[in-house]
């Protein structure tokens, strides 16, 4: 379907029934006439009986058709290719041409919400995810999680078959044991029977237990997850008197004060708050906004914030208690010690009035979480910066916890349990053995995707299909819904979350027909083409949650600030940056991920201020004993300037003992230390142990040294302009059309990888291990340098990505002997491989150093993913080839092919590099700067562009914005 | 034959053509023939591993490889400028040096040789630096250093292998003439060229021995300054300095004599031929080595003015060198390759054989130090900070460095047994001078 085309579904259909009609109808003649017990099969599990490797052609075929037809051809016609000829089969689909990528939009879920992607498949195979622009989640980018699906989906440790007690079964020995206890179940009310399952925004989902429930009426529902929300739950109950979901509107903020969390970072709209921070700073004729941090531990926000306030995590209840009262948001007297910025704070607030803006992270106790609230109702903000919205994620009515479930075990209450794609024997708090507890249960049943944990602590495993395989529907922050769909024939058979929910209510065990069913009842008339457009776009339009009317309650009174106690160190649990709760420990591009602040791969450490680490001794790599509740956990200490003293931070996720074969044993398990009753902060001891853990991190040293590498301006500060041109020996290159260039805008950057990982998705680029990484040889084509400065306590933050800067006068061409680096005649320095022998002397003379060197055959290792996760319009590099960012020339082919195709010029923003295409602030911006129209060329001229190492006349064609700063009154 | 030129010929002469060769010799051979194998393991396997085996990365893609390319050189440049300059200037001394300098020169070079190409990503394309006219049409990178380099390493195997063959032509005859199997007749009859010792063979043996002596000096400067230039042409802080072909050719000359200087010292211990290489070469040879250093101590006060001078990152890279991670190798090569030198004041230290051991070895190992210094202290402190990284080489580099140590030694040892180690003819040629005189 060409953009544009109306969608006419009637004249599709008739004709696809006239082409494609006849062999489609064949293949289910051809079900029709199977033996019984197939059919039996069939209908009990229709995913399975398609065991077979995946068909190429015919998933063209059903790729296309479900694109055309909405997903009409679903997943379910592996037959069809078996017994048809190889070829011409996908020739006539509509809308598919051979060789040109097909996008599908769906939805992807992180903690229950979803953010909308399209992905990008090629011949079939997903192979690329962007972020959906029709969104409100994602706003056409992306996060590192999102972009990282896609291996995930091709990740070989997925689980392939059911296995009982760790034995392979067939699925229809898996239905023959499954059916009788499902009877049991019904007849018996579903007494004995528990579910466990994290929490979701799924309106499918929620339609299915609901369903389920009232069949087996007795059984009980637990929801858990290790990242939940329960402090800003009970918060909401006590300030309001029922549950509610914030979504914040930054574009409306003038002042924004975040105590603790990372609103780019951690929040279900993350992206979008990150995209509307910059929206606003970028508004004419406005201030600029101001965005105060007070946090325990640099966030992402913090990194970007216009000043930043440390403090211990046990000092947040007070902080917010005083800030409250100096703004007069409740009638409690400020308590004794006020800390001396809340003042400011009170009169930065207080000055922006109803746009002002405060949030808390998910780890604060629900204490400042309400006194939170308060100040915002007290403000006036709720309307302006924040929308309170009906629970996006809605609490089953009567749904437990998993101390219930915990304590149902126990009590042996428990017959039957089922887990449906949670690991929580791994993220269970540490006082809940839960591999022994779910190994008391008489029968366990887990779903998911690896044979982790919690499924060798089961009697039964049943392998999860991936939500690139799968049908389902996710709301976003703001209760947006998201269709997801299929994108691929299922990889390896297996049911999603939805069809066992379904196979349990007794409904068809068709995914397609379960979603179709919860939209059909909402929908009623005109649903199919809903449906179709709905699925095309990605979005369910007009399902955004309502702001609603709540009211801080009356009698509502804030507890009485507990006082701060001084002995022990705070420890604070939050979701790692690249593994978040240990999901994706098994993805090696996360692994390899640069931590933003750390810049620490391949694991974990506890993240310690610098005076912490003065007080005990510690250097970076030691190994501390942490002590909580009587449980120790040996880890070691990453020294993390800003972080607060008298704290230590823990990222969970990792430790695992079976993520896979790239997750297993990386890292520590901080769950293994984590309190069921203080799970965000808990208080404890750390000593030093003289042992020495290595830790491998990407950047060794951290200080700008005073250089101009990171420019900062005061708002409408106006730079002396670059000093005239420098004298070149060389003449300049002469550009007939386009000459490519980009611009990086360091004031938007908040360093949050997104371009780094959607590099690598899109350029092949190897993964090459952590013995690889610690030797320095990573081979990341854009990389996102992180330097201090001022004081190592409270230092100042920066990010700047460093792509190949693409050089006018390039000193890697010259210097090669063999020209495999070459001038290309629309300025981009291009890398021949075939020609590359391997001098590596271009990385020598690059003062970016953004070369990348195949010291060994990276593409034959463990770590080394599915050829089919390959990007098919980019060589894969073989080794003693150098390589290094090539401006995503593919992309500028592909778009110069369709400009040509149509007789015209290439358009300004047709071309969008992927690191451009997933950025949610727009950081970097790409195009033509021959034509001075482009957005490129107007940002090239600002005042604040300027070129790294602009003096040594290397002339990048990537220039920087500097970053801008408002003078800041301290005190 | 006169029955005198006999006498004279006889020790060296003998050498060659004994069947017994001695004990220490087979030890040698061995020890070194040892290192050979290692040599060839550490090749085959970064042949099929790739250079990853090493401890290279990124910034420090050169390791290793180039530091012991630019040590070798080093020792080949100055034993055949050495041996040139004896020969233009008709010097006494090169009678009793020039051949095994020219020897030495030589071998250094294939040692050198093995690293430029086997440290490619990819070396069984080496050849496309070569100018050939390829189907693509696609013609070598004639601004790259390395394109210079490739033009200089084998200009300088053809010159020095040339000049140490020219130079052994009436003494292969000599072989030839007293051999007494057949296959050694064959094999020295061959080499030697149908040498007859005519009035006009000698014309225009002298003719062409000194011509190849004179291409060897722009040569030495040329070879010298181009492993110089692919530092300094690069936009590196510390490297890109126009004085780095100096330091190479002055340090390179200093490292040269002293390995001369070290061979001739263990020849005279080794073969007893000290009426060859009598006292007073050795001390010459000594006075040399002293001067040359001393001209290193020059450039280093001289290295460390520029960097005074120079702009702030050049001067922070530089001080880095001499006070970073790295400091360690930059104060041992001054250590080496110039304080220990000024033991050569002293006469009794010039003609001591374990000084001249120990001054030979100390100035090769701080050349050594220096060149490290360069490769890897040079590097560290680059642009932009975030990249600073460390380099250590692994085992696998050391092996191919010791390994080359051992390919050379065996070179020497072959070289020793079946060669004349000292100019035969030059030598008669200097008896009968005397004795007419």
């Amino acid at each position: 379907m060409g953009e544009g085309t109306p969608f006419d579904l009637d004249a599709l259909r008739a004709r696809l029934a006239a082409e494609e009609g006849p062999r489609l109808w064949r293949s289910l003649e051809e079900l029709a006439d199977a033996p019984d017990i197939r059919r039996y099969v069939e209908a009990e599990f229709p995913d399975v009986v398609q065991a077979s490797p995946v068909d190429r052609r015919t998933l063209l075929k059903l790729m296309s058709a479900s694109l055309a037809l909405g997903g009409l051809a679903g997943c379910n016609g592996g037959d069809a290719g078996k017994k048809s000829p190889l070829l011409s089969q996908s020739h006539n689909m509509p809308g598919y041409t051979p060789g040109v990528p097909l996008t599908v939009a769906t939805s992807l879920s992180l903690n229950g919400y979803g953010r909308g992607v399209l992905v990008k498949t090629q011949e079939g195979r997903p192979v690329k995810i962007e972020g959906n622009p029709l969104h409100p989640a994602s706003l056409g980018a992306t996060d590192v999680f999102a972009q990282a699906e896609i291996l995930a989906l091709y990740d070989p440790d997925r689980s392939g078959a059911p296995l009982q007690n760790g034995s392979p079964r067939s699925w229809e020995e898996l239905t023959n044991f499954i059916r009788p206890v499902r009877n049991e179940l019904v007849v018996a009310e579903g007494r004995g029977l528990h579910v466990l399952m994290p929490p979701t925004s799924s309106p499918t989902l929620h339609r299915l237990v609901a369903q389920a429930r009232q069949l087996f009426p007795l059984a009980q529902w637990h929801v858990f997850s290790p990242i939940d929300d329960d402090n800003r739950q009970s918060a909401a109950l006590t300030v309001f008197g029922r549950d509610v979901d914030l979504a914040y509107d930054l574009t409306q903020a003038d002042t924004i004060v975040a105590l603790g969390g990372d609103i780019f970072a951690e929040e279900p709209g993350h992206l979008r708050y990150a995209a509307d921070y910059q929206e606003r700073r970028r508004m004419q004729g406005r201030e600029l906004p101001r965005l105060f941090a007070v946090e325990a531990r640099p966030s992402l926000a913090g990194t970007r914030a216009d000043e930043r306030i440390v403090l211990r995590p046990r000092e947040f209840e007070a902080f917010a208690q005083a800030l409250a009262a100096s703004l007069g948001a409740n009638a409690v007297p400020p308590p004794p010690d006020v800390h001396p910025s809340v003042s400011r704070l009170a009169g930065e607030l207080r000055r922006a009035g109803s746009r002002s803006l405060v949030v808390a992270g998910r780890e604060l106790p629900s204490g400042v979480h309400a006194l939170v609230h308060a100040i915002n109702a007290h403000m006036g903000a709720v309307g302006t910066t924040i929308r309170i919205l009906e629970p996006v994620r809605p609490v089953m009515s009567d749904a437990r916890t998993l101390d219930d479930l915990v304590r149902a075990i126990a009590a042996d209450q428990v017959s039957r349990l089922v887990i449906l794609g949670s690991n929580a024997v791994h993220t269970a708090p540490a006082d809940i053995d839960m591999a022994d507890l779910v190994r008391r249960v008489p029968l366990s049943l887990h779903l998911g995707q690896h044979r982790d944990e919690t499924a060798v602590a089961c009697h039964w495993h049943i392998p999860e299909a991936h939500p690139l395989e799968s049908w389902g529907d996710l709301r976003a922050f703001d209760g947006t819904v998201g269709l997801r769909q299929p994108v691929t024939m299922p990889l390896k058979p297996a049911l999603s979350a939805e069809e066992f929910l379904g196979l349990m209510a007794g409904q068809n065990v068709d995914g397609r027909g379960l979603v179709q069913a919860t939209w059909r009842e909402a929908w009623g008339d005109g649903f199919e083409e809903r449906w179709a457009r709905s699925l095309e776009n990605g979005i369910v339009e007009g399902t955004t949650s309502p702001a609603i009317d709540v009211a801080v309650r009356p009698e509502w009174v804030p507890k009485p600030t507990p006082p701060v106690a001084s002995a022990g160190i705070d420890v604070v649990f939050v979701p790692d940056p690249s593994v978040w709760d240990g999901s994706y420990a098994n993805n090696g591009w996360l692994q390899e991920l640069p931590k933003p602040l750390t810049k620490l791969v391949w694991g974990n450490a506890a993240l310690i201020a610098p005076e912490t680490a003065d007080i005990f001794g510690l250097s970076s790599g030691d190994a501390v004993d942490l002590t909580v509740e009587g449980r120790v956990l040996r880890a070691p200490v990453w020294i993390l300037p800003g972080h607060a003293p008298g704290a230590v931070t823990l990222p969970l996720g990792y430790g695992r003992e079976r993520a896979g074969r790239i997750g297993n044993g990386i890292g520590f398990d901080a769950y293994a230390l984590r309190p069921s009753q203080r799970p965000w902060i808990a208080t404890g001891g750390i000593r030093a142990t003289g042992e020495r853990l290595p830790l491998i991190s990407t950047q060794q040293h951290h200080s700008l040294r005073s250089r101009d590498i990171v420019r900062v301006l005061a708002p409408g500060e106006a730079p002396a302009r670059e000093t005239e041109e420098q004298p070149s020996l060389y003449p300049e290159w002469p550009y007939e059309e386009h000459a490519w260039g980009m611009v990086i805008d360091l004031d938007a950057c908040i360093g949050c990888n997104a371009c780094v990982i959607a590099c690598q998705a899109e350029n092949n680029i190897a993964v090459v291990g952590p013995e690889e990484v610690a030797k320095g040889r990573e081979m990341h084509w854009l990389r996102v340098d992180r330097y201090y400065g001022g004081d190592p306590a409270s230092p100042d933050i920066y990010f700047q990505p460093v792509p190949c800067m693409h050089c006018e006068k390039a000193p890697c061409e010259v210097v090669c002997p063999v020209n495999a680096t070459v001038h290309s005649s629309e300025g981009l320095n291009d890398m021949v491989y075939n020609r590359c022998i391997g001098t590596r002397t271009c990385s020598n003379n690059c003062p970016y150093k953004v070369r990348r060197f195949n010291f060994l055959d990276y593409q034959g290792t463990d770590y080394t993913p599915s050829p089919d996760a390959m990007n098919p319009q980019v060589t894969v590099r073989d080794r003693g080839v150098m390589e290094k960012c090539t401006f995503c020339v593919q992309r500028i082919g592909a778009a110069r092919a369709d400009a040509r195709v149509e007789g015209r010029r290439l358009r300004d923003g047709e071309v969008a590099t992927a690191c451009q295409q997933a950025c949610p602030t727009q950081a970097i911006v790409f195009g033509d700067v021959n034509d001075p129209g482009s957005a490129v060329s107007r940002l090239k001229k600002s005042a604040r562009n300027y070129a790294l190492l602009g003096d040594l006349n290397t002339q990048p064609r990537t220039t920087y914005l500097a970053r801008i700063e408002a003078p800041m009154e301290k005190g | 034959m006169s029955s005198d030129a006999q006498a004279i010929t006889s020790p060296v002469a003998e050498v060659p053509l004994s069947r017994r060769f001695g004990a220490i010799w087979w030890a040698a051979l061995l020890a070194s023939g040892a290192l050979v194998l290692l040599l060839g393991y550490t090749l085959v396997s970064v042949s099929l591993l790739g250079v990853g085996v090493w401890g290279v990365n990124i910034p420090f893609v050169w390791g290793f490889d180039l530091i012991n390319y630019a040590w070798w050189i080093g020792i080949a440049n100055g034993a055949s400028l050495f041996a040139a300059i004896l020969v233009l200037r008709r010097h006494d001394l090169r009678t009793a040096v020039n051949r095994f300098s020219e020897g030495v020169a030589f071998f250094a070079v294939i040692c050198a040789g093995i690293f430029p190409i086997f440290h490619l990503g990819r070396p069984w394309l080496f050849y496309w630096t070569f100018p050939y006219p390829a189907t693509f049409q696609v013609w070598p990178q004639f601004r790259s250093t390395l394109t210079w380099d490739f033009w200089a390493i084998s200009t300088h195997v053809i010159v020095t292998s040339l000049l140490w063959y020219v130079g052994l032509i009436p003494d292969l005859a000599t072989l030839r003439d007293r051999a007494r199997r057949r296959t050694t007749q064959t094999v020295y009859g061959v080499l030697a060229l149908g040498w007859r010792g005519s009035v006009r063979h000698w014309a225009y043996h002298q003719r062409a021995y000194r011509l190849v002596a004179i291409l060897v000096l722009p040569l030495i400067l040329i070879m010298q300054s181009t492993v110089a230039f692919e530092f300094a042409v690069t936009l590196v802080p510390d490297w890109h300095e126009t004085r780095q072909p100096l330091h190479f050719v002055a340090t390179g000359l200093a490292q040269g004599l002293s390995i001369v200087l070290l061979v001739a010292v263990l020849l005279r211990w080794g073969l007893r031929i000290g009426r060859y290489i009598d006292e007073g070469d050795i001390d010459l040879l000594g006075k040399l080595v002293l001067a040359s250093s001393l001209v290193s101590g020059y450039l280093y006060i001289d290295e460390f003015v520029f960097a005074l001078l120079a702009d702030r990152m050049a001067q922070e890279a530089t001080l880095n060198r001499m006070t970073g991670d790295y400091a360690g190798l930059y104060w041992a090569a001054i250590v080496y390759s110039i304080v220990i030198p000024q033991l050569f004041w002293f006469r009794a230290a010039r003609q001591s054989t374990v000084a001249g051991v120990f001054v030979g070895l100390s100035i090769g190992v701080g050349i050594w130090f220096d060149r490290f210094s360069i490769v890897v202290g040079g590097l560290q402190m680059d642009y932009l900070p975030s990249i600073w990284r460390n380099y250590s080489p692994t085992l696998v580099e050391t092996g191919l460095f010791l390994g080359t140590i051992g390919l050379f030694a065996v070179l020497l040892l072959l070289f020793v047994r079946f060669l004349p180690v000292v100019s035969m003819f030059e030598t008669r040629h200097d008896e009968h001078q005397e004795k007419s005189s």
